[in-house]
Formats: C-alpha cells, structure tokens, sequence
C-alpha cells in the first residue's frame, strides 16, 4: 500500500468536496438542517415528556450521521468519477483498489468527524445536549461500531455499483435510510414488533442505539452490547469484503467495471 | 519474441469471452520500442477490449500480457508506472480544476517535482492559462490537450491511445497529431494507437494490425497493407469513338462507367492498367489524360469491415 496514492485519493476527494454544492448540501447541510429540526422536537418532547425520551431524538439523530456520511461517502465518492468518466483513469495509474478504497473509508471518516464535531457543537449550545455526557470511551466504541457497519454497508453498495453501472446508483445515497427504523435509531427497540426485534439485533447499530440510550441515563459503558456490536461488524465486515472482491471481479470479467463510464 | 529483442508489449494468445460471445480470439503481437503501432478495425472488432486487457481493467478469458519483460499480472503496479493511456472516451474529473487533476494523478504517480512538470508539459501543449479552469469548462480540443498531459505526466516508455482525436474537429485533430508526432520525436514514447481515421494512421503509424471479429487479419507496415490490395481505379480521359471504348472494356470483361462521353472509370487490377491504355490507343483513341487511383489503408479497412478479408 503507497500512502502517496492514497493521499492522491483523498485530494481528489477533497477538492470534489470543495467543488460539489451536491456534497456540501447532501452531507454538511442536510446534517446542519437535522440536528437544528431534531433540536426543537427534542426540546419540545422534554417540555411535555421527560428529559430522556425528548434526548433520544437527538442522540440518534447525532449517532446516526455517524452511519449516513461515512456510507455515503464510501459510495457516492466512486460515482463522481463515474459520472465524470474519469474512474478507470485511476485505475489505469498504478492505484490498488485496496489503496482506493482505504482512501475513501479515510475520507469518509474524516468528514464524519467534521461534521460530527460540528453539529455535536450545535447540539450543545443551541439545545441543551452535550454528546460528551456518554462518556469518551462510550462515544469512541459507538463510533468505532457504527463507522465499521457503514463501511460494510458502503463496500456492498460500491461493489454492486461495479457491477450492474450507475442505474441504481440511487441505492448509494438512499438504501441506508432502510436500516434507520430496523436499527430502532431513535427509540427503544422494544416498540418493535418481535419479529422484527429479531432483525434489529442481527444489526449492530441496534446495539450502539441501545447503549447510547443507556449511557445517557447512567453514563456506564454497556460492554456486552459494545462486544455484540463488535462481533458482528466482523463479521459483516469481513462479508463484505469478500461480496465487494467478488463483485469487483466480476465488474472486470464482464467488462462492466470499463463500461462503467457514464 | 522476448523482452531482450526490444519488445516493450507482448501479447500472446489473447482471448476475451463476454458470455457466449468471443470478443477477443488468440491474438499475438508486439509492440518494440520507439514505434507506433496501429490497432484498427471496424466497429466490435475488439479493438477497445483489447486495450481495456492491457490496462487491467478487463480481465482476460485467457492469454498473458507482458510489459518490459515482466507478466502484467503478477507486475500491475510496476507496469502501470512505466505505461499510460489517453482515449476521447475518457475525461478527467469534470468539477475540479485543470491542475488539481493533474495534481492528483502526479500523486498517482509518485511524480516529485509535479508542480514544475505540470508547468512545463502545460507550456509545451501551450494550455498554460487553463490550468486553473475547472476540467468541464474547457472545450473538446483543450480536453485532448489536457488528457495528453496526464497521459504523459509519468514520462511513459508506452502509450495507449484509444481514438485520441474522435470529435475532434480537422484543424484540432490535426494539431493533436503533430503534437503526438513531437512527443514521440522528443521522447522516443512508443505508442499503441487505435483510430477509425486512415488517414491520420497512415500519417503517424510505422506498424498495422487489423482486427475483425477478435482476430488479426493483417499486420504490416501500412505501405505493405495497401500493396495487398491488387485492385486499382483507373479513369482515361480521351478524344474519340465512345463505342470503340467500351467495346474494347466489355471484351476485356472491364467493369467501367462513362461519367461524360469523353471519359471512362474503370475497376481494374495494377497489372491490367498497361494492357487498358495501349489496347485502347491502338483503336485509335487519342488518351488525353490518365488517372491512376491506388488502394489506400480505407480501402483495406473496407474490405475488412465488409467481410472481403482476403487482402493478401
């Protein structure tokens, strides 16, 4: 791996940023908008609920951006080059796609932290909430996890990107939306009809949701639910892995991955 | 042939199936260093999956491919650093500027200095001030210029062009050809070259090879091409008997036509072309004027393309 080439992915990656209004509407301020809707309802629940249950919004809604911005920027980032048909111009240099995907789930997760950091900072002056009440080490396992199922979640949706083109490049900014109600993001995973609980928890954000709720409420670390979590990103990440190498391959045998421009 | 005889690309049995279909079919050939080689062929030849197998980004059915003597799939990176490629089918990253694309694929490349090299390749291509236009804003012409840039920014021992000047207008596509010419001139750069334009292949290429259906057909140098082709057009100019003309034509089973009462266009071999002009004199027709069209690389595609493969 040449941390040159993956710094050359990530400049890319930041002058599209730069350059993008769809990324900085798509990523900076649907997240600004969110956390600034979610604060009033938040602030509007405690009024007339409690205090904890108006805070869950909020929480899941900051947590779940964690998921949202690093998905997307794991697959939404190869469709600009697709749509630019400049994708297999960087596989013509001498980029792995180990490199090029290291670089994308490094980008991602720089702009999670930016923005994380942002509307965090927002939630706390404009509506009460302070993140940081979890706990540092709560909040580094509850990223490390949700970052871990987004990055899984974003390698299968690039890998099907590679191999059936950009006809349902829809699904890459609008299939993680599907996890929000079965993860239980913003309410206890209880409200779930029991079959459905039962898919929550094969999902390890369910876990990361369930413990941050917790955490609020007494501040401890919930280390079966972290290990759960941990375990099936594993799991799931190494799934995804091997799904991407071989959709991949295929891209390649097929002539799909040279098509795939535009 | 081996890399010790100078081969930078070697491509041995070469086959690609996309399904039931056989896009590629044991093709062997190589490139040697300094020479540009021609890969024509008509539309579904194989002629872009071919260069898609040699950059990677298609893998191959079966067959092996060597770069600098060394396998290309066990040696990608190393390859890819010593090769690149240029084609109209591909653009650069249209949303951000000119030299933030260069930039990024310097970065690709490990190239130090890349700030100073991009300067002095932009100055050369003379697209100096649009470095700092964004890549979308540009025309046609000045994309071209800018695909050559990157595809020469690692100073390549090989490039792969797949039809460099398609769009183009004349007068860009012309200028995009001298400045290839002046990039092989000044850095000996060997080049594999596909294009549907003869005229530009003819012009630029030391080397043909004709695909149809996945197969070479022809390889030659594209004088040796067009000498395969023993058909010729000949079309006399004269004062004299219409009927005598072609009495003599219709006897001699020439397929001919009368364009005007004192002219004729005759469909013939080389070889028949004296044996026409005298035998036409000797009925007493005054030949006032000769014209001779000899075949050219369009008419070895056109065989080609239209089935009539037998150009030996």
């Amino acid at each position: 791996m040449s941390t040159k080439r993956i710094g050359a992915i990530l400049i890319q990656e930041f002058y599209i940023t730069k350059r993008s209004l769809e990324v900085i509407m798509d990523l900076f301020f649907t997240s600004l908008m969110t956390v600034i809707v979610f604060g009033f309802v938040s602030r509007f629940l405690v009024g007339v609920l409690n205090a904890h249950t108006g805070s869950y919004l909020i929480l899941g809604m900051l947590l779940w951006e964690v998921i949202r911005i690093n998905q997307y920027s794991l697959s939404v980032g190869s469709l600009w080059n697709i749509w630019s048909r400049n994708l297999s111009n960087l596989f013509i240099a001498p980029l792995t796609m180990t490199e090029y995907i290291a670089a994308h789930m490094l980008s991602g997760l720089l702009k999670t932290l930016i923005i994380f950091s942002m509307i965090s900072a927002i939630a706390a002056a404009g509506f009460q909430f302070d993140i940081l009440r979890l706990g540092a080490l709560n909040l580094a396992l509850f990223f490390t996890n949700l970052t871990l199922f987004s990055w899984s979640l974003g390698l299968v949706l690039l890998g099907v990107i590679f191999l059936v083109g950009t006809r349902i490049q829809a699904l890459a900014w609008g299939l993680v939306f599907l996890f929000q109600p079965l993860t239980a993001a913003f309410y206890p995973v209880g409200v779930l009809p029991p079959a459905v609980q039962q898919i929550a928890y094969a999902l390890p954000p369910t876990y990361v949701f369930e413990a941050a709720r917790q955490a609020l409420a007494t501040g401890e670390v919930n280390w079966t639910y972290a290990a759960i979590a941990f375990g099936e990103n594993l799991v799931y990440f190494g799934l995804a892995l091997q799904a991407f190498t071989l959709m991949f391959a295929r891209a390649r045998n097929t002539g799909q991955f040279a098509r795939n421009e535009g | 042939m081996n890399a010790s005889a100078g081969m930078l690309l070697e491509v041995h049995d070469l086959v690609k199936d996309f399904g039931r279909v056989r896009a590629v079919d044991g093709i062997s050939f190589a490139i040697p260093r300094g020479k540009i080689v021609g890969l024509l062929g008509p539309n579904g030849a194989g002629k872009t999956t071919t260069i898609h197998m040699l950059l990677g980004i298609t893998g191959l059915t079966s067959g092996r491919i060597t770069y600098f003597g060394m396998e290309f799939a066990r040696h990608r990176q190393e390859c890819l650093q010593r090769i690149n490629y240029a084609s109209s089918f591909n653009t650069l990253q249209g949303r951000i500027s000119v030299w933030e694309n260069l930039l990024v694929f310097s970065n690709l490349y490990a190239i130090r200095n890349a700030g100073a090299r991009i300067r002095k390749l932009a100055e050369y291509f003379e697209i100096g001030a649009l470095l700092q236009r964004r890549y979308w804003d540009l025309s046609a012409g000045q994309k071209t210029r800018v695909n050559l840039i990157k595809a020469l920014l690692n100073d390549p021992e090989l490039i792969l062009m797949d039809e460099p000047t398609a769009s183009l207008d004349p007068d860009i596509a012309d200028k995009t050809l001298l400045l290839i010419e002046e990039a092989r001139r000044t850095s000996a750069v060997s080049i594999l070259y596909t294009s549907h334009d003869m005229e530009e292949v003819n012009r630029i290429c030391d080397e043909v090879i004709f695909l149809d259906r996945g197969r070479i057909v022809a390889q030659d140098t594209p004088l040796g091409l067009t000498k395969r082709i023993r058909d010729a057009h000949l079309k006399l100019t004269f004062d004299g008997d219409l009927q005598t003309v072609e009495a003599f034509l219709v006897e001699r089973r020439q397929a001919h036509t009368f364009p005007h009462p004192y002219a004729v266009s005759i469909d013939t071999t080389e070889k028949m072309i004296p044996e026409l002009i005298f035998g036409i004199s000797e009925r007493g027709i005054w030949i006032t004027d000769i014209e001779v069209k000899k075949p050219t690389l369009e008419d070895v595609f056109l065989r080609i393309a239209r089935g009539k493969d037998h150009v030996n």
